[in-house]
C-alpha cells in the first residue's frame, strides 16, 4: 500500500513540477494564499464563542501536526508515531524554560523547538542506521512515545502528573485573548505550508521522492537515502515541536492528554487517511474537515469513536489514497471532458 | 532479590503469554492485529456477563474462550480478507490501518454501551510461600494457567502435524505450499488461536488485576513490544522476552523506584529491537 500512496503524489497536479520555475512558486503560493484567505475568515464566523475559538485553535493545531507527520511519513516514509510526544516535548519545554527557567517566551519557544528537533532527528538517524522497516521504525517511535507519557508522570513537580499544569508565562499578553491566538496558529500553518512546498520544489523534494518511490533506486543513483530521511525527520520534528509549544503558549495548560497517543497521533493519521497522505495539502484538507466533523458529532460521544473506526476503515479499503486525489482525479476528468 | 525475581517472574509470565497470541499472527500472515487488546476486553466482558448471568466461572471462562475465538474467525473471514491479497510491508501496514480502524468501534462501543463494566476474578485464599517468600493467590494462578498454555502450545507446535504445519509456514510459506499446507487455513486457524490466547490474557490478567473496558490500547501496545523483542513467530521467543522485560521492570522499580522503571523497560525493548531486529528468537529479518 505503500506503493499506492506514493504513487499519488506524482500524478497530482501540485509538487509535479520538479524544477523550480516562476509558475511552480505561483502554483505554490496561489493554493496557500487562498487556504490563508477562507482560514482567516473563520473567526467573522465563530469569533463571538470563546468555546468554538478554541476548538478553531486546536484545530489549526491538528493542522500543523498533520504537516509535521505528512512531511515525516509522507515525504521519507518514516512512520513516526510519536507526533504527541514530539510536540509534548515542544509544549512542556516551553512551559518549564519560560516559566520554572525565567527565559523570555520567544527563547524558550525557540529551545523548546530545538529539543524536539534535536529528538526527532536521533530517532531517525538510528532507526535509518539499523535500517528498521516502516513497522520497525513505528513500533520504535511508539515506545519512545510511552516513555515520553510515563516520564510526564513520573516528574509531576514539572509537568503536573496527571492533572497538567498552567503556564504562567503569556498571561495577559495578546497570546491568551479570543482572536488572536488563531491567527497566529494561522501563520503557523501556512509557513510550515510554504516550507514543505518549497523543500518539494528543490532538490531535497527531488530526493524525497525518489527515495519513497524507489529506495534502491535511488540509492544506485547516487542519492544518500539516510541523510535526506533524517533531514525529513529534523524539518518534521521541528514543525511539530514549534506547533506544540505556541500551541501549549496560547492555551495556558496542559495535561499528558494534550499530547497523548491516543489524542494527536491515532487522530492525526485518521486525518491523514483522511486528506491525503504524502500531498502538500492533504494535511489541511482532512485536518479541517475533521475537526468540523468532530465538532458535529460532539453530542454522540462514544459513537464518535466507533464512527471514526468505520471511517478509517472504509477510507483505506475504498480510497486508500484519501479524498484529495479522489477529488483531484474526478477534477482531471472533467477537465478532459 | 528472590522476592523480586519472583515478582518479576510472575509479572513477565502475563507479558509473555500477552505476546503470544498477537506473535503468531504476526509471524504467521505478516498481520499485525492492532485489534487483539480489544479482542481480549470482549472476552472478558463475555466472561462478566456471562457470570452475571449466573453462569459459574469455570463455564463463563470457557464462554469467554469461545467467543475469543470466534472474533478471531470472524476478523480473518471479513476484515482480512482484502489484507491477504496483498504482500509484504504493505500487507502489514493494511492490517494495521484496518484492525486500527476495529479497534476504534470495539473500544467506541464498549464504553458507550457498558463504561463500567470490569471483569474482575477473585481467587480466594491467603497467600501462598514459594522459596519463602509470600506471593498472592490469584498471581500464582495465573502464572500456573499461564505455564500450562505455554506447555500446551510448545507440545502442539512440535508434536502435532498440524503445529508443525503452522510452523513450516511461518518458516517459508512458498515451501510450505510446495508441500501441500494451505497458508490460508493454517492462517484461520492460527486466528481463532489468537483470539482464544487472548481470552486466557484476559482471564489470567483479571485475577490479578480489574479488566475494565478501556484497557484494550494498553494490552496491544504490551503485546506489541515483547513480540517485537521476543522475535516475530516465535513462542519461545514472547516466553522468554516476557520473563526477561518482566525481571528487568520488577528489580528495576525495586531499586530505583517509580515511574523510571516502566522507562527501563521499554528502553531495554527499544534497544533490542536495534541490536537484534529479528528479535531474541526470530525466525527471520
Amino acid at each position: 500500500m505503500s506503493q499506492q500512496l506514493t504513487e499519488k503524489i506524482d500524478s497530482s497536479p501540485i509538487g509535479a513540477n520538479v524544477a523550480p520555475s516562476s509558475r511552480s512558486l505561483l502554483s505554490l503560493l496561489i493554493p496557500i494564499a487562498l487556504i490563508g484567505i477562507l482560514l482567516a475568515l473563520v473567526p467573522l464566523w465563530l469569533g463571538d464563542s470563546r468555546v468554538m475559538m478554541g476548538v478553531a485553535v486546536l484545530g489549526l493545531a491538528f493542522v500543523c501536526y498533520a504537516i509535521g507527520f505528512n512531511v515525516i511519513f509522507g515525504s521519507t516514509g518514516q512512520l513516526f508515531l510519536c507526533v504527541g510526544a514530539l510536540a509534548g516535548i515542544g509544549g512542556y519545554g516551553a512551559a518549564i524554560l519560560a516559566d520554572n527557567v525565567g527565559l523570555p517566551i520567544i527563547v524558550s519557544i525557540l529551545l523548546a523547538t530545538l529539543a524536539a528537533t534535536v529528538v526527532g532527528g536521533v530517532l531517525s538517524y538510528v532507526a535509518v542506521r539499523r535500517s528498521l522497516g516502516v513497522i520497525f521504525t513505528g513500533i520504535v517511535t511508539l515506545i519512545f512515545s510511552m516513555s515520553f507519557d510515563t516520564l510526564l508522570l513520573g516528574i509531576s513537580d514539572l509537568t503536573g502528573g496527571d492533572t497538567g499544569r498552567m503556564i504562567e508565562a503569556g498571561r495577559g499578553t495578546f497570546l491568551r485573548e479570543q482572536i488572536p491566538p488563531y491567527y497566529v496558529m494561522l501563520a503557523l500553518v501556512l509557513i510550515f505550508l510554504l516550507v514543505h512546498g518549497l523543500l518539494q520544489r528543490s532538490y531535497i523534494g527531488w530526493a524525497f521522492r525518489a527515495l519513497r518511490d524507489n529506495e534502491v533506486a535511488a540509492e544506485l543513483a547516487g542519492i544518500d537515502v539516510a541523510r535526506y530521511r533524517v533531514y525529513g525527520a529534523l524539518v518534521g520534528a521541528a514543525m511539530l515541536g514549534l506547533a506544540g509549544s505556541v500551541y501549549a503558549m496560547t492555551e495556558g495548560r496542559m495535561s499528558p492528554t494534550t499530547f497523548g497517543f491516543g489524542e494527536v497521533d491515532v487522530v492525526v493519521l485518521v486525518m491523514l487517511a483522511f486528506g491525503s497522505i504524502g500531498n502538500l495539502f492533504g494535511p489541511v484538507l482532512g485536518a479541517v474537515t475533521f475537526t468540523f466533523v468532530d465538532e458535529l458529532l460532539i453530542e454522540f460521544g462514544q459513537l464518535r469513536t466507533i464512527a471514526y473506526g468505520v471511517l478509517v476503515i472504509s477510507l483505506f479499503l475504498w480510497m486508500p489514497n484519501g479524498l484529495l486525489s479522489v477529488l483531484t482525479s474526478l477534477w482531471r476528468r472533467i477537465r478532459q471532458k | 532479590m528472590i522476592a523480586n525475581i519472583l515478582d518479576g517472574i510472575v509479572f513477565g509470565l502475563q507479558l509473555g503469554l500477552l505476546a503470544t497470541g498477537l506473535t503468531l499472527v504476526y509471524g504467521l500472515g505478516g498481520v499485525l492485529n492492532m485489534a487483539y487488546g480489544q479482542i481480549a476486553v470482549v472476552s472478558a466482558m463475555v466472561v462478566a456477563f456471562a457470570m452475571d448471568a449466573g453462569l459459574p466461572v469455570l463455564p463463563a471462562v470457557v464462554v469467554g474462550l469461545i467467543a475469543g475465538g470466534l472474533v478471531g474467525l470472524l476478523l480473518d473471514q471479513t476484515l482480512l480478507r482484502p489484507v491477504y491479497r496483498l504482500h509484504e510491508e504493505p500487507r502489514v501496514l493494511l492490517s494495521l490501518l484496518l484492525t486500527l480502524g476495529l479497534s476504534f468501534i470495539i473500544d467506541g462501543f464498549l464504553i458507550w454501551r457498558y463504561p463500567l463494566q470490569a471483569l474482575s476474578l477473585h481467587i480466594g485464599g491467603g497467600a501462598i510461600d514459594i522459596l519463602g517468600v509470600p506471593m498472592r493467590r490469584g498471581s500464582l494462578v495465573a502464572s500456573a494457567i499461564t505455564l500450562m498454555t505455554f506447555a500446551g502450545l510448545f507440545l502442539f507446535f512440535r508434536y502435532t502435524s498440524l503445529g508443525l504445519a503452522i510452523r513450516s509456514v511461518i518458516e517459508d510459506e512458498e515451501g510450505a505450499r510446495l508441500v501441500g499446507i494451505t497458508p490460508q487455513k493454517m492462517m484461520r486457524l492460527i486466528l481463532i488461536l489468537s483470539g482464544v490466547l487472548a481470552a486466557v490474557v484476559a482471564v489470567t490478567r483479571s485475577m490479578v488485576t480489574p479488566v475494565d473496558t478501556t484497557a484494550g490500547l494498553s494490552i496491544t501496545v504490551f503485546a506489541l513490544i515483547v513480540t517485537v523483542v521476543g522475535g516475530l513467530g516465535s513462542v519461545a521467543g514472547a516466553f522468554f522476552a516476557g520473563i526477561i522485560l518482566g525481571i528487568i521492570n520488577v528489580v528495576a522499580a525495586s531499586y530505583i523506584g517509580s515511574y523510571i522503571s516502566l522507562i527501563i523497560l521499554l528502553a531495554a525493548a527499544a534497544l533490542t529491537i536495534l541490536i537484534r531486529p529479528a528479535g531474541l528468537l526470530g525466525v527471520k529479518e
